[in-house]
C-alpha cells in the first residue's frame, strides 16, 4: 500500500528532502549549463553538422554496435554456461569476467597494448601476417568490449540463473531439442535481463575513453570516438566540443529512457 | 508398455530398481521421500543417466548401459509431469498444451496449425479446462494447473505417462476429482502410467499395482491392498499409517496354541506365533482401524485381546474419529462418528479395547 501524502516534519525535510534536492541540483545544474552554453555557443550548429562531429558520431555508433554484436554472440553462451554448468575453475572465470568492471579502463588499454602491441609476442606474430591491431578501428572495438562486456555477461548470467532448469528439462521431455528449449523457453524468460544488460553494456561502450585512448589512439576518422573527439575539440573549438557533448547527453538520455520503458513494460506472464 | 531396471548411485545413496507397466495400467511407486522414486521417473524420462541398466519405452530401448545406447529426453516418447508441474510461465494454457506438438520426436510433431489447434481443443475439453485456454499459468489455481500439465503431457500421445506426486499440495476434494480424472485418462488413452506417491490414499485409490520402495529398493510388489495392508518393513509401516507401534518384550511363546504373549509395559498383548524366545525384544504394529472399543466387557469373542481401558481423547481425522485410549499402554482406535455416537463415549469413559491377535503383526 502506498503511504498517503502527509505534511513532512521538519526532521524529514532536513534528513530526506534537502539531500535529494541538493543532489538533483548537483547533477542537473552542470547538465543545464552544458545545454545553455552549447546551444548559445558560436559555431555550435555548424559544428553539429560538421564532419568532425559526424565522423566521431558514426565511428562511435559503428564500433559500439559491432562490440554489442560480439558481446551477444560470445557473451550469451558464456553467461549461460556460467549460470548452468559446474566446471573446474568456474569461480576463477567468474571473477576474471568481472575484473574489468573495477579495473581503471586506462589500465585495461595499457594491458591490451602490452599484449597486442608491435613489440609483444602476439603483436609481433600478428605483424608477421600483416595485421596491425593497435590504433585501428578493430582496437576501438576491442577496447569497448574489454570494458563493457562484463556488464552484459553479468546481467545475462543472473537472467539465466533465474530461469528454473526444471522448465528446460520439461521442454526436452516434451520433445524439444536442447536448442529449441533454449530459444523457446530459456531465452524468452531471461529476455529482460539480457536486453537490460545489453543496454548498459552498450552505454558503457559508447562512453569508453581510457582504454580506447591507450590502445587505439585518437586518430580523427579512424579511432576518434565521441569522447575522444570532445577532448580534442576542447583544445581548439569549444563550440564543437559542446556540440559533441550535447549529442552524447541526448544519446545517454535516450538509452536511459529506452531501458526504463523496456523495464516498465513488464513481461506478459506477470500480468 | 514400459519396463526396465536401473542401478544408480547418488553420494552414499544407492538405487536398485526394476519395473514394468502395461498399457492401461497404473503402477504406483510408493514409499517415503528420498526412497529413489523420483529419480527412477527421471531416469525413464532421460533426465538422469543411471550408472547401469536398461530402459524400454513403448517397445524402444532408450537406455542400455551394456551397448552404451542413450536416447536423449526429447526423443523418448515420455509424458512426464514433475511435482511442480513446470508449466511455462510465458505461455498461455493453450500455448503450453500445444508446445509438444510443435517439435520433437513425438508422432504428432510438426502437425499443421489447424491440427495442433484441434488436438489442443480436444484436450482442453477432455480435462474441463476449455475456459482457461487464454490464461497464463499464474492466473489459474493449482488444481487447474495440474489439469493443464496433464493435458500437456498427453498432447503428443506419449508411450508412457510419468507422474511425480501429482496430487501433493491439493486439498482432499480436489484430489478426489483429479483421481477420477486420471482413471478416465487411463481408460481413454490406454497408456501405461507410472505414478510416484508417498500418500497411502493415493496409492490405494489409483493403483492397479504397487511397488513399495524403500531406500532405493523395491521391498514389496503386488495388488495395492496386499502390499499396503501388511507392511513388514518398519519404515514403510510408519508410512502406511500404522498408528500403533509398540516396543514390546516376549513373555511366553506358545507354539501349540499359535500365539505369543507380549508385554507392552503395562498391558499384555497376544499376537500370532513367531519363532521368538521369551525375553526377546519385538516391535508390534496394529492399525487403528483394526482396534475395536466396547463399553461393556464382551463375551464369546474370538478376539484374543480384551483389555480394560480409559478414553483419553477423541479427535477427528478426515471423515473418521481417532480415539486415544489408555489400557496401561496407549492405543489408538479409528471409529466412525456414528460409532462414537452409538457408544456414547467421551474422554474419561471406561471402555474395553478389543484386538484380534491376527490384527497384530511383528514389524521386521
Amino acid at each position: 500500500m502506498k503511504a498517503a501524502w502527509k505534511k513532512p516534519s521538519a526532521g524529514w525535510l532536513v534528513a530526506g528532502a534537502l539531500p535529494t534536492a541538493l543532489f538533483l541540483a548537483f547533477i542537473g545544474v552542470p547538465l543545464a549549463a552544458l545545454l545553455v552554453r552549447g546551444l548559445g555557443a558560436d559555431g555550435f550548429w555548424d559544428a553539429l553538422g560538421g564532419h568532425r562531429v559526424l565522423d566521431a558520431l558514426r565511428l562511435s555508433f559503428v564500433t559500439s554496435a559491432i562490440a554489442a554484436g560480439v558481446m551477444v554472440l560470445v557473451g550469451t553462451p558464456l553467461a549461460y554456461a556460467l549460470a548452468r554448468r559446474r566446471f573446474p575453475g568456474r569461480t576463477v572465470v567468474d571473477a576474471m569476467i568481472e575484473l574489468p568492471i573495477v579495473l581503471p579502463p586506462i589500465v585495461g588499454g595499457l594491458a591490451m597494448l602490452m599484449a597486442f602491441g608491435r613489440t609483444s609476442i602476439i603483436g609481433g606474430w600478428l605483424d608477421g601476417i600483416g595485421l596491425h591491431l593497435p590504433f585501428t578501428m578493430i582496437a576501438v572495438v576491442m577496447a569497448e568490449i574489454f570494458v563493457a562486456a562484463p556488464f552484459y555477461i553479468r546481467s545475462a548470467k543472473l537472467g539465466f540463473e533465474a530461469v528454473d532448469p526444471g522448465l528446460e528439462e520439461m521442454a526436452q521431455t516434451l520433445g524439444a531439442t536442447p536448442q529449441r528449449s533454449f530459444f523457446l523457453v530459456t531465452l524468452p524468460l531471461a529476455w529482460r535481463a539480457l536486453v537490460g544488460g545489453l543496454v548498459l553494456a552498450w552505454a558503457r561502450a559508447i562512453s569508453e575513453f581510457g582504454a580506447t585512448l591507450m590502445f587505439a589512439g585518437n586518430l580523427p576518422g579512424r579511432t576518434q570516438t565521441m569522447p575522444l573527439a570532445i577532448l580534442s575539440a576542447l583544445e581548439s573549438d569549444l563550440g564543437a566540443a559542446l556540440a559533441l557533448a550535447v549529442v552524447m547527453l541526448a544519446v545517454s538520455l535516450g538509452v536511459l529512457l529506452a531501458a526504463r520503458w523496456f523495464a516498465s513494460r513488464g513481461d506478459r506472464s506477470a500480468a | 508398455m514400459t519396463s526396465g531396471w536401473i542401478r544408480h548411485t547418488l553420494g552414499a545413496f544407492s538405487l536398485d530398481m526394476r519395473w514394468a507397466a502395461a498399457p492401461g495400467e497404473i503402477v504406483t511407486l510408493f514409499g517415503p521421500s528420498g526412497a529413489g522414486k523420483s529419480t527412477t521417473l527421471r531416469a525413464i524420462a532421460g533426465l538422469v543417466r543411471p550408472r547401469e541398466g536398461r530402459i524400454e519405452v513403448g517397445g524402444v530401448t532408450v537406455f542400455d548401459s551394456e551397448s552404451g545406447a542413450v536416447t536423449p529426453p526429447h526423443r523418448r516418447r515420455v509424458g512426464y509431469m514433475p511435482q511442480d508441474y513446470a508449466l511455462f510461465p510465458h505461455m498461455t494454457v493453450r500455448g503450453n498444451i500445444g508446445f509438444p506438438l510443435r517439435g520433437g520426436a513425438f508422432p504428432l510433431r510438426g502437425m499443421p496449425q489447424s491440427a495442433v489447434a484441434s488436438r489442443v481443443d480436444e484436450l482442453l475439453e477432455a480435462l474441463h479446462i476449455a475456459e482457461l485456454a487464454g490464461r497464463y499459468p499464474r492466473q489459474i489455481s493449482r488444481g487447474q494447473q495440474q489439469r493443464v500439465a496433464l493435458a500437456r503431457a498427453l498432447a503428443p500421445r506419449p508411450a508412457v505417462l510419468l507422474l511425480d506426486e501429482p496430487f501433493s499440495a491439493l486439498d482432499l476434494e480436489l484430489r478426489r476429482a483429479l483421481r477420477l480424472e486420471l482413471k478416465a485418462v487411463r481408460d481413454r488413452e490406454r497408456l501405461p502410467i507410472i505414478l510416484v506417491t508417498h500418500d497411502l490414499d493415493d496409492a490405494l485409490a489409483l493403483s492397479d499395482r504397487v511397488l513399495a520402495v524403500d531406500r532405493g529398493r523395491v521391498v514389496a510388489e503386488g495388488l495395492p491392498l496386499a502390499v499396503l495392508e501388511r507392511p513388514s518393513v518398519a519404515r514403510l509401516s510408519r508410512l502406511v499409517e500404522v498408528e500403533n507401534v509398540f516396543q514390546a518384550t516376549v513373555l511366553r511363546a506358545d507354539r501349540a496354541q499359535g500365539v505369543l504373549a507380549c508385554d507392552l509395559g503395562g498391558a499384555t498383548l497376544e499376537i500370532p506365533y513367531a519363532p521368538l524366545e521369551a525375553g526377546a525384544a519385538v516391535r508390534i504394529g496394529v492399525r487403528a482401524g483394526d482396534v475395536m472399543l466396547a463399553t461393556e466387557l464382551p463375551h464369546g469373542l474370538s478376539a484374543g485381546n480384551v483389555l480394560p481401558a480409559r478414553v483419553v481423547s477423541l479427535a477427528p481425522r478426515g471423515f473418521e474419529v481417532l480415539a486415544q485410549v489408555d489400557c496401561g499402554a496407549p492405543f489408538t482406535a479409528q471409529l466412525t462418528p456414528r460409532a462414537v455416537q452409538r457408544l456414547g463415549i467421551a474422554p474419561g469413559a471406561q471402555v474395553w479395547v478389543v484386538v484380534k491377535s491376527n490384527s497384530c503383526f511383528v514389524i521386521e
